[in-house]
């Protein structure tokens, strides 16, 4: 602990069966190991246009951490988190205002918005900062761990005891979002800070993905797996097999085995390890 | 919300909201509200809304239902009237917004919903009151918040007991572990427990927990009062009020 873990990512999005356009959106910025998914919402071509500026804003104010580190923080933050995890909840807060005035601003974006879940791995600190019913999980020793919950109606009505798991899966109200970005000028935004450890297998997922594959499934491919971008597909692959009614978009990081033997330094070359590097655009 | 306060003698005994779904009323204990006492029969009554009007109806009971003393089968209720079921006192509070039919709601207001889209927050309030309300009459006074507690029964721990705020908490030798062990040969992590939707999942991590004794052979939903080793370490799994 304490050393920049090693990781491979990749990410894919994909259009699915059913839609004419994607407005799922993310991007993987591997010089911060950040990782931003969103899934847009509103008519004509404005869920793409609220997805791409969901995950711009908060890319860029991450990456402007190191040039302007004391920007004001907006949010409830918990006086232990890290600086990370404040700076994502902030970024989170600026992309909801930036969609708002955007949709303010342009009578016929009326409407938009857009479900983001952001993931930002510093050492062993994984900082998660999530508004909507996309998803993040954690493969950890076999059990597929879900980091975030879903601001829909169903979700809290289950939280609530009002409904089973069972029946929230068969219920029509599975698309009433309680929260998204764009919708109020300000929002809560749920953020908290987990410990990543070797073998840990990080999970970004649009609704597209959970509600097509089950939690077993999903499990089954990130063990199987091993390369990020080959799994990705297969999970999207999995989605389309049943109908892929939505867009599906997949971002995995492994973290990968602490380096700390005798001949480590042997394998320093390797680190570049699979062809995902880079940003990945949505779409 | 409108709500119902059962009481006895001066003594509030119990309240309960007044939702969508109708309150119902009787000695059985699958009442909304049960009242003990032979006065009341097992089925006496039930309060519910009808067109904006919280309604009283007896259920045919034996020693009947009276409104302000006067006996009714059947009566629209006013803020403050008084219902007398046996010995006991229903006091009726209409203040707050009447609730929406949730049932009506539900069909209606959602004709199958494939795009996304986002409550408004005066909607949201309205279902979510709907939602509660449903929540509460049926395991009654839920109202009270439960905190899932471990308190630790045996072992070496840096705590007596954690409060599970996070989606995760893990059990284990590393220094951010939430439960943290103490001792030489202690895995860094023991096992996690993972905040669902529906409750809190133990699953394992570098060893397999065991639950009330049986080793669980993949996420196991833990129940109030689970007992849980690990690693040489005792957790009493609890919801605290």
């Amino acid at each position: 602990m304490g050393a920049r873990v090693r990781v491979v990512c990749g990410g894919m999005t994909d259009l699915g069966r059913v839609r004419s356009n994607n407005e799922d959106c993310f991007r993987i910025v591997t010089q911060l190991n950040l990782f931003v998914l969103a899934d847009g919402m509103g008519g004509e071509a404005h869920g793409e246009v609220a997805s791409a500026l969901a995950v711009e804003t908060v890319v860029n104010h991450c990456l402007d951490a190191e040039a302007n580190p004391a920007a004001q923080v907006l949010g409830e933050v918990q006086p232990n988190w890290s600086a990370n995890t404040k700076r994502l909840l902030t970024a989170v807060h600026l992309a909801n205002r930036n969609i708002f005035k955007s949709a303010e601003e342009h009578p016929e974006q009326h409407g938009m918005g857009a479900t983001l879940t952001a993931a930002w791995i510093d050492r062993a600190k994984l900082s998660i900062a999530h508004v909507g019913d996309s998803r993040a999980y954690l493969l950890r020793g076999g059990s597929l761990l879900q980091l975030t919950r879903d601001h829909s109606l169903v979700a809290e009505q289950v939280r609530r005891g009002v409904l089973t798991l069972a029946e929230a899966e068969e219920s029509d109200m599975q698309s009433v979002l309680l929260r998204a970005l764009g919708a109020q000028p300000e929002i809560e935004v749920d953020a908290e800070e987990h410990i990543l450890f070797p073998r840990d297998v990080l999970l970004l997922c649009s609704d597209g993905l959970t509600r097509m594959v089950t939690e077993p499934e999903i499990a089954g491919v990130l063990q199987a797996e091993t390369d990020p971008v080959r799994g990705a597909e297969e999970l999207i692959a999995l989605a389309n097999e049943r109908g892929g009614p939505d867009n599906i978009t997949v971002v995995i990081v492994r973290v990968l085995k602490d380096s700390k033997g005798w001949f480590s330094w042997l394998r320093r070359g390797a680190r570049k390890n699979s062809g995902s590097n880079g940003n990945v655009g949505g779409k | 919300m409108p709500k119902l306060s059962l009481m006895f003698g001066n003594k509030i005994v119990r309240e309960v909201p007044v939702g969508g779904r109708p309150v119902t009323i009787g000695r059985a204990p699958d009442n909304d509200l049960s009242v003990d006492n032979l006065a009341v029969s097992n089925y006496h009554a039930k309060i519910y809304y009808e067109a904006g009007r919280m309604v009283v109806e007896d259920l045919d009971s034996l020693n009947g239902t009276f409104v302000n003393d006067l006996r009714i089968e059947r009566a629209t209720l006013h803020d403050g009237d008084k219902i007398h079921i046996g010995k006991h006192t229903i006091k009726v509070d209409t203040s707050g917004d009447a609730p929406l039919p949730w049932d009506s709601g539900r069909k209606t207001a959602a004709p199958r919903i494939n795009e996304t889209m986002v409550l408004d927050t005066k909607e949201r309030r309205q279902m979510l009151q709907q939602a509660a309300a449903m929540g509460e009459s049926m395991q009654f006074a839920a109202a009270r918040v439960k905190v899932p507690t471990l308190m630790v029964l045996g072992g070496n721990t840096d705590q007596k007991e954690y409060i599970l705020t996070n989606k995760l908490t893990v059990i284990g030798k590393s220094a951010m572990a939430t439960v943290r062990l103490k001792g030489w040969f202690k895995p860094q992590m023991a096992a996690q427990i993972n905040q669902r939707d529906d409750g809190y999942y133990l699953g394992p991590g570098d060893k397999v927990p065991s639950v009330n004794g049986k080793a669980i052979s993949g996420p196991a939903r833990l129940s109030d009062g689970d007992v849980i080793e690990v690693s040489g370490v005792k957790l009493n799994f609890i919801f605290r009020e």
